[in-house]
């Protein structure tokens, strides 16, 4: 099969040694890269019920069939590990010369298993001490750079912050804290470099796709990305009250318009850039203030999460949290989400010593980067945080699985709820995308039925192609019907025929082992669903005030994903099925927990 | 608590002729229509009750708020539910769509303690009228038997029919609207020069010269054209008798919708944004 090297590297830090182990074709047709082989490949490399910052943990990153092929968008990677935020699997994608880099090393993927006893660094085989310890991803790449493409974690994921993120060419795989399961294993950076092509079955007609495709991308369907980019999210979320505001007190921020881009674009210098190998270019860079240099990276998520939630209204302040947190190595939303949540719990007087809503977050940054006093208790997350606090707190953490709610209202978007509740990555709009739905006129985003189920389903099934072909969420409106169109890029790419039928089976297979995954590392039906906040309170004033969630619309809403998607009422998958997976894919996915209940 | 004078606000889901919830629809000074009736008819009774479907949300009201337990089965159904949600000796009942309902109306229906409708033209304006708590019972009784119209319920209440001839109904209180038309002419007859708020957001701000406009209330089509002539917007918004893909119109920060036959009422805030919303 082409588009594929066929193995991966087993970089073995506790002994020093690395060696190529190959993955059987079947593996690939079956889950293709990015998300789907890096699943695999976890699942694989390791025991039910590891501990995610132990050194048997297997940290993997992936890439995937259209790395290297000039698509647009297609430079990416995933980072598949077990989140030591949320116990489940987790992956997070990146877009960067890394992914081309790693893959002429001849490889599909690099799999990190053991720990190094000094802080060290992988360069090209070579495993050495780090003289980059203590300093940010960036300075990390700027000194290791010359030697090859670079991941490298900050300081955040050398303390185990549990959102640490691991970072590529100024791009995060951001959720989860898999800057941690890296920092455990005190590697600070991976570096690599290879000559190999990625061998390609008919290269003129995937050129001539190709062609097309980037023409698609210059189209309307990808213009807001280009001229706004995410930031453009903002003004419009807030004007139909779902912009989480205040720890997601309220879906409206008296502060939205001075956050808005549209209003930015008088008043400081704006730059556009784009990932490597990405047509589209929808990354947007600010002044940071009045007059400066175009010089901050500022996305959707980011801006919500450290402005309105946490009562920011100061777009300097916005800005400079944003930048602070690329170089603490921070995800931006489950920093903003913690801090957000421990202002609420310190206006109820239940956290002493919290800062306030409105205060300057980059004191608090760092204090959470370098685990320093209360910040060391803010580095577990919000989850974490509420149980040492109480049962009332853990109705108001922001998060599922325990990973931070993004930047969505779902009591004003029920697709996008159900999204969130049932995604095996936790909180999470990239796995699921369900907003899409609520952003049209296809359901009624505040009463989520039949029409949302259908919606959520189908929008996790597109993405799970699109993270493991992998190609970027924004060229989505530029493809036709994405699973044909992924099956003629695949047919002119592996030489093998594929289907449209053939990629949506993957597409629900990959869905499927994620879950199978999270069962393994024991999952409970309990663990599908929102904060109480969301499901007891109606939004209290702004344009959807009054939305409700009541916990039976919740749980219809579940269960009918749970039947639309063939598992058993409470969320499972049968033992039969089960065992079909282990068969087709070889792997155990027997764990402590999963082998009770639905075998009987 | 017992209580003597009760409203009750029948407040159906979605209007499949006007395209929008009539609850919400805009009614002057940033109220909704609902919220407008409630007002309304609050100094004339003990309680409002408000009967829904749980399809639709409600504003904050000087309300009680009773599910529709059988939305499909029509007005009767939460008719029914009204009544039987309150301990009133008598209940004056109205449909949402109703803005010209006066607060002495609703006393003076109230102040014949029985049941009793205006009759115009040989129309019974069945949701204009009085009917006493025991209705509950009777309701229940005639939707058993399959007759499921709230005039039913008032023949069988031996309500007493008035002339709406009268001088004193003959502003038609009861007066509503089931089409984007009717509810414009409605709010025009009221204030000839209503206007609603417009608000481009996203590519829609960067390609206009002034990003927030008021403009004549209208259909969403007439208000979009208005607003892209007055600030010389360099994008085409309107793709047929829908907005143009890649853009959506937020009606009052609620509906989202493409649709230009929506009427769009007084000081109505619409925003213009991008449809694509990823993140
Ligand atoms: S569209 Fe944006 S996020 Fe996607 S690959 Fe291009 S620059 Fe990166």
């Amino acid at each position: 099969m082409s588009g594929i090297h066929g193995r991966y590297l087993r970089i073995d830090l506790s002994r020093g040694t690395s060696e190529h182990v190959a993955i059987p074709e079947s593996v690939s047709r079956r889950l293709l890269g990015g998300v789907g082989l890096g699943t695999w490949l976890l699942l694989r490399e390791s025991t039910p019920g590891f501990d995610p910052l132990s050194a048997e943990a297997p940290l993997v990153f992936a890439f995937s069939p259209l790395v290297g092929t000039g698509l647009t968008t297609s430079a990416k990677f995933a980072v598949v590990a077990k989140s030591p935020l949320t116990g489940f699997v987790c992956d997070a994608l990146a877009s960067s010369h890394f992914a081309i880099a790693g893959k002429r090393m001849g490889i599909d993927a690099i799999v990190v298993k053991g720990a190094c006893e000094t802080p060290s660094e992988w360069v090209r085989g070579v495993l050495r001490p780090t003289a980059s310890w203590g300093r940010s991803a960036a300075e990390t790449t700027s000194v290791l750079g010359g030697e090859g493409r670079v991941a490298a974690i900050g300081v955040a994921g050398e303390q185990l912050v549990r959102f640490a993120t691991i970072s590529a060419d100024g791009r995060h795989a951001g959720r989860g804290g898999l800057g941690a399961v890296m920092g455990a294993k005190r590697l600070k950076a991976i570096v690599v470099a290879g000559e190999l092509e990625t061998p390609i079955a008919d290269r003129t007609a995937l050129e001539a796709r190709a062609d097309r495709l980037r023409a698609r991308a210059a189209g309307p369907e990808t213009a807001k990305y280009r001229e706004l980019g995410t930031v453009g999210n903002l003004l419009a979320f807030d004007r139909v009250g779902a912009l989480p505001t205040r720890n997601f007190q309220t879906s409206h921020f008296e502060g939205a318009e001075k956050l808005a881009a549209e209003r930015w674009r008088g008043e400081r210098a704006h730059r556009r850039a784009a990932c490597a190998h990405c047509t589209i270019g929808c990354e947007q860079r600010y002044a940071s203030r009045p007059g400066g240099a175009a010089d901050v990276r500022i996305e959707y998520e980011s801006q919500f999460a450290l402005g309105p939630l946490v009562g920011v209204a100061d777009p300097d302040a916005v800005l400079a949290s944003s930048a602070r947190c690329d170089a603490l190595g921070l995800d931006t939303i489950s920093a903003g989400a913690t801090l957000a949540f421990s202002m609420e719990c310190g206006e109820r007087g239940w956290l002493e010593g919290a800062p306030a809503f409105g205060d300057d977050l980059l004191p608090w940054l760092d204090r959470i980067a370098t685990r320093d006093g209360l910040g060391d208790r803010l580095a577990e997350g919000s989850l974490r945080l509420a149980r040492e606090i109480g049962d009332e707190a853990v109705g108001i953490a922001p998060q599922v699985k325990g990973l931070e709610m993004p930047g969505y209202e779902p009591r004003a978007l029920q697709t996008m709820a159900l999204g969130l509740a049932v995604s095996s990555r936790g909180a999470d709009h990239n796995r699921s995308s369900a907003y899409e739905a609520d952003f049209s006129e296809e359901v009624d985003r505040m009463h989520g039925d039949a029409r949302s189920v259908a919606a959520a389903v189908a929008a996790e099934e597109r993405a799970a192609i699109l993270d493991s072909l992998v190609l970027c969420k924004f060229v989505r409106g530029a493809m036709g019907d994405l699973f044909e169109e992924s099956a003629a890029i695949l047919s002119d790419l592996t030489g093998e025929a594929w289907s449209a039928d053939g990629v949506e089976t993957v597409a629900k297979r990959i869905v499927d082992l994620r879950r199978l995954g999270n069962e393994r590392e024991g999952w409970q039906p309990a663990d599908d669903s929102l904060p109480k906040r969301f499901l007891e309170e109606p939004i209290p004033g702004g344009p959807a005030v009054g939305a409700r969630l009541p916990a039976e619309r919740l749980r219809d809403l579940i269960r009918s994903y749970y039947l639309e998607r063939g598992y058993d009422e409470s969320g499972r998958i049968s033992s039969d099925r089960r065992t079909a997976f282990e068969s087709e894919l070889g792997l155990d996915l027997t764990g402590p927990a999963s082998g009770g209940a639905d075998d009987a | 608590m017992s209580v003597a004078r009760a409203g009750i606000v029948l407040c159906g889901g979605r209007s499949s002729r006007m395209g929008r919830a009539k609850a919400w629809l805009p009614w002057f000074d940033g109220r909704t229509l609902i919220e407008h009736v409630v007002e309304r008819i609050r100094p004339a009774v003990d309680e409002v009750l408000v009967v829904t479907s749980v399809a639709l949300d409600l504003p904050a009201l000087d309300a009680r708020v009773v599910r529709d337990r059988e939305p499909e089965r029509g007005p009767l159904a939460g008719l029914r539910d009204g009544l039987a949600a309150t301990s009133a000796a008598h209940a004056f009942v109205t449909a949402t769509d109703a803005p010209f309902l006066t607060t002495e109306y609703v006393d003076g229906m109230l102040s014949r303690r029985a049941a009793c409708a205006p009759v115009e033209e040989g129309h019974v304006q069945v949701l204009s009228a009085v009917y006493p708590g025991e209705g509950a019972a009777v309701a229940e009784r005639l939707l058993e038997e399959g007759r499921g119209r709230p005039r039913d319920l008032l023949e069988a209440l031996d309500y007493e029919a008035l002339d709406a001839n009268d001088p004193a109904l003959a502003s038609a209180p009861w007066k509503g609207f089931n089409t984007p038309d009717a509810y414009l002419d409605a709010v025009r007859g009221e204030d000839p020069d209503a206007r609603c708020r417009i608000e481009f957001l996203g590519r829609a701000a960067l390609a206009s010269k002034s990003p927030n406009l008021e403009v004549p209330v209208g259909t969403l089509g007439d208000v979009l054209a208005q607003a892209a002539r007055a600030c010389d917007l360099d994008l085409d918004l309107v793709e047929g008798e829908q907005v143009a893909r890649g853009h959506l119109v937020s009606l009052g920060g609620r509906d989202l919708v493409r649709d230009l036959s929506l009427p769009v009422g007084p000081d109505e805030r619409i925003s213009v944004l991008d449809a694509q919303a990823g993140g």
